[in-house]
């Protein structure tokens, strides 16, 4: 606009020149005044745009002041700057051509018009400064170029017109010229601007590559790894993932995915964890990291590892972002560990039962024999017909409380013996404790040992596999009986001991007054295939350690001060609060 | 002379189990004393008839075996039955030779154990009658002087008057004196009846063979 502007003054001033009669010259000049006030406003424009500078009320009032001038140039005659033209003077110029100049009196309205560009010379001088005060080099170097020549050429413009118009200056308007060279200086401006928008286009277009080549590289790691990529938009409920990841988890190529979409994939028994791992993640903990199984629409289940991290706008959870990574054959790998540990602890189990089955044969005697004698007694009342019906009623309650002995002893070891898949529950530790020592007795018995147990009252419980537990203790039980063997008959002592170990866990162990263990490396007991028993195997202990450490818990041992060995078996406990 | 009342102790740390066996017993109609362990029956003192103890070998501390042991040191005879929840054949070998009437496994069969009970106290009244008996003789035999027990002991070994009169050194009248006296006071009126007397009493006599010397 500015360039038109500047040309449709030069065309005027040229026309001017060449002005026949007062009339006209005056007409053209009037005319001038409507490309100056474009070429004003479009440079104030500029200014303000291009340098983000300049005081805004300053540029409104050199635009309302110009505009002020055109309104009142509109009604005056010949126009703003001239009540009245009196003649042309015809002067010859160094070239030889003729032109016209005017002469004529002043209008008094041409103050507006001067006090505008007053206040525009102001508005470009203080956006300059400012610009230049910033301290940027370019900007510097814009203030300098741009806003110089500005100032510089509107002061020679107005200057020049200012002399013309008090008929100092013999010389045509000739305002074209200093504003042509602001033209150039702003284009000149705006050229370096286009090349360096050219530069960082270039720029761009390198980085986007690499970037193409970073998220290339990703996509290929990711894929090479097996790796499903997804994004979750919280706020949306929508979740997108990468083909791999719509493969994974059996959608459609092009299907809508929610969250509760995703949900419905989810295995039923792991949906609930996964949902609060999701909750936990989202309302404040920012990770995400669970790992379920997803039933395909085939119907085949396939074990996920998911994890993720949640991002926060302001406090709201907005999107989380993840990577999901099939697992099954992990997964199954580890059952399959599973599978074996419990098959070697069941067959340790059975090696177990039968170094106890005579103790075991006792404690199923002893009730059986009094069964069997009491219903003898019975009879034998009977046949004499010399029993009362209260001795009847005394044998046969003595018969019954047997019988349920007897049963008991049968399911204390009946798990013992059964090969099941291992399952948990919550289980006091002095109960199975009190169990094991109970099936031990006759064992005791025969070792010449007597139990000591100091079980600790408020003892919280764990959540534990009965049967395995059992196993341990029966282990550590039957090597303190070994041990105490060759010591005197006052020292065969074994002491079981529970207590509980700050809130998180509880810890039982088992002492005797043996020999003790190597001095030089105790820990070697739980190697496989380590014994210090003639006819040991080396598995009993090493069984017993795979035990606690499945259940996160631990088994060590030390020897004890006043000789002999400790074992300790510690379990996580669970807090009864929390159920 | 009368048969003196018998007595079955029964040593079992099991109550239910010594109950029951009291009970098997009372239905066969003998007396019954039990006992929670081995050392009660040592502090009792022996009964006054003939009698025999049910003891389970696993008894804690002072087993069955012990019991049989410390019986034998005191020099006190009781018959013993073993009864057992599990025990290892060593033991029972070991229980049986120390000279146990039987050793029976528990579950046992009524009639096992009453059977048991009966021979052991058939056992306890043979020796508690020949203990009588031998009590009786030898009382008897403290009422002879030194002179009549030399005699006594030539008549058992065969020996006729004359024979003996030569060995004690002294006529045949006064031996034969001797002889009625010792006959007197023994209560026999035969030779071979103080034959038996003296074999009860378990005294050694001289052979023929020694007579000759």
């Amino acid at each position: 606009m500015t360039a038109i502007s500047v040309a449709a003054i030069a065309a005027l001033e040229l026309l001017g020149m060449h002005a026949q009669s007062p009339e006209q010259f005056g007409r053209l000049i009037w005319w001038a005044h409507i490309p100056v006030f474009f070429l004003i406003a479009s440079i104030v424009g500029f200014v303000r745009l291009y340098f983000n500078a300049g005081r805004l009320w300053l540029g409104y009032a050199v635009c309302s002041l110009r505009l002020l001038d055109l309104i009142i140039n509109f009604f005056s005659v010949p126009n703003v700057n001239y009540r009245e033209i009196t003649g042309l003077r015809h002067v010859t110029t160094l070239g030889g051509e003729t032109i016209s100049l005017v002469q004529g009196v002043e209008n008094p309205w041409v103050r507006v018009s001067e006090l505008s560009s007053l206040l525009f010379l102001m508005f470009v001088l203080d956006a300059s400064v400012s610009l230049w005060r910033r301290g940027h080099p370019g900007e510097r170097r814009r203030a300098m170029i741009v806003g110089g020549s500005m100032i510089f050429f509107i002061l020679v413009a107005a200057g020049t017109s200012a002399l013309i118009e008090a008929g100092v200056m013999q010389s045509p308007y000739l305002i074209s010229f200093s504003f042509l060279a602001i033209v150039v200086a702003m284009s000149y401006e705006l050229s370096l601007d286009v090349v360096r928008a050219a530069q960082l286009a270039r720029k761009l277009q390198t980085s986007e590559a690499a970037l193409r080549e970073s998220e290339q590289h990703m996509g290929l790691a990711a894929s090479a790894a097996e790796l499903a990529m997804w994004m979750w938009d919280i706020t949306r409920d929508e979740l997108w993932t990468t083909d791999k990841g719509r493969a994974l988890f059996g959608f459609a190529q092009s299907e809508k995915i929610s969250f509760d979409r995703f949900l419905n994939v989810v295995h039923l028994e792991d949906r609930d964890a996964v949902r609060q791992a999701v909750a936990e993640a989202v309302h404040g903990a920012g990770e995400y990291e669970s790992e379920y199984r997803v039933v395909l629409p085939g119907g085949q289940a396939r074990w996920i590892a998911g994890r993720g991290r949640v991002e926060f706008n302001g406090g709201k959870p907005v999107r989380m972002r993840g990577v999901s990574l099939d697992i099954t054959w992990r997964k199954q790998a580890e059952l399959e560990a599973a599978r074996q540990r419990d098959e070697l602890a069941h067959l340790s189990r059975v090696a177990l039962l039968g170094e106890l089955s005579g103790s075991l044969a006792h404690e199923l005697n002893q009730p059986l024999g009094a069964i069997v004698t009491n219903a003898g007694a019975a009879l034998r009342f009977l046949a004499r017909d010399a029993m009362s019906r209260e001795k009847l009623r005394e044998i046969l309650e003595d018969i019954v409380a047997e019988g349920r002995r007897a049963g008991e002893v049968i399911r204390g070891i009946k798990g013992m013996a059964e090969k099941k898949d291992s399952f948990r529950q919550l289980v006091s530790l002095n109960d199975v404790i009190i169990g094991v020592i109970r099936l031990t007795r006759s064992d005791a018995l025969v070792h010449d040992c007597t139990i000591v147990s100091e079980l600790h009252p408020m003892l919280p419980k764990v959540e534990a596999n009965v049967v395995q537990l059992q196993q341990v203790f029966l282990n550590l039980i039957l090597n303190a009986f070994e041990a105490s063997q060759d010591v005197p008959k006052a020292q065969r002592q074994i002491i079981i001991r529970t207590e509980r170990v700050g809130d998180a866990t509880v810890l039982a162990s088992v002492s005797d007054f043996g020999p003790g263990l190597p001095a030089e490396a105790p820990e070697r007991v739980f190697d496989q295939f380590y014994s210090t028993k003639k006819e040991g195997m080396g598995i009993g202990l090493c069984i017993a350690e795979s035990i606690a450490s499945a259940h996160g818990g631990a088994l060590f041992t030390q020897n004890a001060k006043g000789g002999g060995a400790q074992f300790f078996f510690q379990l996580p406990a669970v807090n009864e609060v929390d159920l | 002379m009368t048969l003196a009342h018998t007595l079955v102790y029964v040593i079992d740390d099991e109550m239910s189990m010594r109950k029951a066996i009291g009970r098997l017993l009372e239905s066969d109609g003998y007396s019954v004393e039990l006992f929670a362990g081995a050392r009660e029956l040592l502090g009792r003192a022996p009964h006054g008839g003939p009698s025999c103890a049910i003891v389970d070998l696993n008894l804690p501390e002072f087993n069955g075996l012990d019991l049989q042991r410390a019986l034998a040191e005191s020099g006190r005879v009781e018959q013993l039955i073993f009864i057992t929840g599990g025990g290892s054949v060593p033991t029972c070998a070991q229980a049986m030779k120390a000279g146990a009437i039987d050793y029976l496994p528990k579950p046992f069969r009524d009639e096992d154990l009453l059977r048991a009970v009966e021979q052991a106290l058939v056992r306890a009244s043979e020796q508690w009658v020949k203990s009588s008996q031998r009590k009786e003789v030898r009382a008897r035999l403290a009422t002879l002087t030194p002179r009549e027990f030399e005699v006594l002991k030539l008549v058992i070994a065969g020996m006729l008057n004359k024979q003996i009169a030569a060995r004690l050194g002294t006529t045949e009248a006064t031996i034969k004196v001797h002889r009625g006296r010792v006959m007197e006071k023994m209560g026999v009126k035969s030779v071979a009846e103080l034959v038996v007397l003296a074999q009860r009493a378990g005294i050694a006599f001289e052979s023929a063979d020694n007579t000759k010397v």
